[in-house]
């Protein structure tokens, strides 16, 4: 009698549950926390509830415009979410997502607008090497400071992008400005610079098999290559890993340039294959919803492609209820801070685990 | 100089309890939109700074607890407290006021400056410790207070012994998490005022106005060498920093987005050479 209560009580017998069904399930906990939070919201701001949490949740399966571009927009999320991944794994913090998306979008388009249309696929693959080096230089500097001098990589990456987005601003509204419109954008680069579009009429275009396959093969190197394993061991135990013999310098320098380089093709083909010009402000967001998208996927490369398009459809469903309803997107905001405070909260992770709270 | 010199003392005391805190800027942010909106609704300016620092302090409070009672990551618990606040201003100004943009109040009373006219005439003191508002005298008072906290009374021993030796305070019986809780509270009560130091002085409400000013205040923090009186002097030169920008943007011709750069790139050299002379000193 007495084994059985303590058994029900669970005061010595604790319930052991796998990781991968732990993790699920707080998952689900925290993604749960996040709807509710954003029913609420819509409950007290929308004088119309019904027709808003109609058009948030159903809204970008209506047509195919919307979900192309649902789809579409997974793209660059797929790729600042590696970025992210990839620095996190080697417990570096990269901040600056933002900035490196919008100067990586800047050199492609720079890059495109400088060459003839002629030069087709050659003009491409320089424009997104461009963009690429453009990323990892301005990340690596970050993570080259660290190495160093021991600079605090989360806020100087910040900074760094901060500044940037500035100073790209300038040259979207200045010196590449395209001088026939009142627009803030640079000239639309040639046509057949021009990603091609498998959905239409939607945006979404050819990269995203790509895309899918970068991916793939991301999660290939960091978990079944030599230097995916050392990068990992510097993130999990620097000690251990510097005691094993691994260069961590190099590891301060090397995730943080693959995170930009991330980021910065995430700017290329939101240019090559959606905008086809650099507008003021095309990055808003890009870099925040890539930690989103890492931290909902456990830094794991290949969970980033679900994490990406549960962040589409958010993004997409706000939308839709913006233009729909009486919402403003902004709610989607909100409801991405509430994952971010509960997505790394080891207690929910514990309770599940253990049925109980802090064991 | 203020809104970092409060936001750098809100920030000392989470950092002397062991927690880097980034939601400075998120926290500023929220003292800045609701100082402002009570401030118009009650017509009080008191009311106003009273209600917007309870606010922030309510809303460092949920960062505290889930970073400290769900064993949240803070740095991601600090970016969403500034997702939250960038999310939440929008939302409310947009659900209240109609609009996205700058709200302005007319009616906004002003705030009180400190004039004493036999004491103006003393050249360049006289303007620097003379006329500004009482917000201003407030900070200074609040660097004096801090020090006091941090280096004289047993509340501050314990939040420094936090952050240098968690464990051996777990061993005296403490508790290092409510340390932490209440540098995370102080933080949020320095910000909200931070925040209504910015809006109140403008009598407007501008999106994003806190502009990045919580990540400086990181900084000025090391600068500062994590002290009240150090803050001060970081807190100073970055003002002095940031009115030259905006009187540059007058006489020379240089493109506003370099000034709005201009902030930033100071920072980061700062933060860049400080962490080589720290790197020298060690070697």
């Amino acid at each position: 009698m007495l084994v059985l209560r303590t058994i029900l009580k669970g005061k010595h017998v604790k319930i052991k549950r796998s990781g991968i069904y732990v993790s699920a399930a707080s998952l689900a906990i925290t993604l749960a926390a996040a709807f509710i939070v954003m029913l609420v919201m819509i409950f007290i701001m929308s004088e119309t509830p019904r027709d808003t949490i109609y058009f948030f949740f159903a809204g970008p399966f209506t047509n195919n415009y919307y979900l192309g571009n649902m789809l579409n927009s997974t793209i660059p999320l797929i790729l600042t979410g590696l970025g992210i991944s990839f620095a996190f794994r080697s417990s570096m913090f990269n901040l600056g997502g933002e900035g490196q998306v919008y100067a990586g979008g800047l050199a492609a388009t720079a890059v495109c607008l400088a060459m003839p249309a002629a030069a087709g696929v050659v003009g491409i693959s320089t424009a997104i090497i461009a963009a690429v080096v453009t990323g990892g230089v301005i990340a690596g500097m970050s993570g080259f400071f660290k190495m160093k001098w021991r600079t605090d990589e989360l806020i100087s990456s910040f900074l760094i992008s901060n500044a940037l987005i500035y100073i790209v601003d300038n040259f979207i509204t200045g010196f590449l400005d395209d001088p026939e419109n009142n627009l803030l954008t640079t000239k639309k680069i040639a046509e057949q610079f021009w990603f091609k579009k498998i959905f239409l009429p939607s945006n979404l275009d050819i990269s995203i098999f790509f895309i899918v396959i970068i991916a793939v093969l991301a999660y290939f190197y960091l978990f079944r290559t030599h230097q995916g394993y050392e990068m990992r061991m510097c993130g999990l135990n620097p000690e251990f890993a510097r005691y094993g013999g691994i260069n961590v310098g190099r590891y301060m320098v090397l995730p943080m340039m693959l995170s930009g380089g991330f980021h910065g093709l995430a700017g290329a083909v939101s240019v090559l294959g959606t905008s086809h010009q650099c507008f003021k402000g095309f990055s808003g967001g890009m870099g925040w919803n890539g930690i989103a998208v890492a931290l909902i996927a456990r830094n794991n490369p290949v969970a980033v492609i679900p994490a990406a398009l549960f962040f589409a459809y958010l993004e997409a469903g706000a939308k839709s209820a913006m233009i729909n309803a009486d919402i403003t997107i902004e709610i989607a905001s909100i409801v991405q801070s509430v994952v971010f405070f509960l997505i790394t909260a080891q207690a929910i992770y514990n309770f599940v685990k253990y049925g109980r709270k802090g064991a | 100089m203020t809104p970092f010199l409060l936001a750098g003392i809100g920030g000392l005391m989470t950092e002397l309890a062991g927690m880097l805190n980034i939601a400075l800027e998120g926290l500023i942010l929220i003292g800045a939109f609701f100082s402002v909106i009570f401030a118009a609704s009650t017509g009080s300016l008191f009311l106003g700074i009273l209600l917007g620092i309870m606010m922030t302090v309510f809303i460092s409070w949920i960062f505290g607890a889930v970073t400290l009672y769900l064993k949240a990551n803070v740095f991601i618990t600090g970016l969403a407290t500034n997702l939250l606040a960038g999310g939440l201003t929008t939302v409310l100004s947009f659900h209240l006021f109609g609009t996205k943009g700058v709200l302005m109040f007319q009616d906004l009373p002003s705030l009180p400056s400190l004039k004493i006219p036999a004491l103006h005439g003393i050249p360049v003191l006289g303007d620097i410790l003379l006329g500004h508002n009482i917000l201003v005298y407030l900070g200074w008072l609040i660097v004096v207070l801090a020090w006091i906290l941090i280096y004289r009374t047993p509340f501050g021993f314990r939040l420094r012994g936090t952050g240098s030796n968690p464990a051996a305070m777990t061993a005296l019986g403490l508790k290092p998490q409510n340390y932490q809780m209440a540098g995370i509270l102080i933080s949020g009560f320095t910000c909200g005022l931070a925040g209504a130091v910015l809006t109140l002085n403008l009598g407007a409400y501008v999106p994003n106005i806190s502009s990045g000013r919580g990540w400086i205040a990181l900084v000025v923090i090391y600068l500062g060498g994590k002290t009240p009186f150090g803050i001060l002097g970081a807190a100073f030169i970055f003002g002095l920093a940031e009115s030259f920008s905006n009187y540059a943007q007058g006489f020379m011709n240089i493109p506003a987005d370099f000034i709005l750069a201009f902030p930033y790139i100071i920072t980061v050299a700062a933060m860049v050479v400080m962490s080589i002379v720290q790197h020298r000193k060690v070697e």
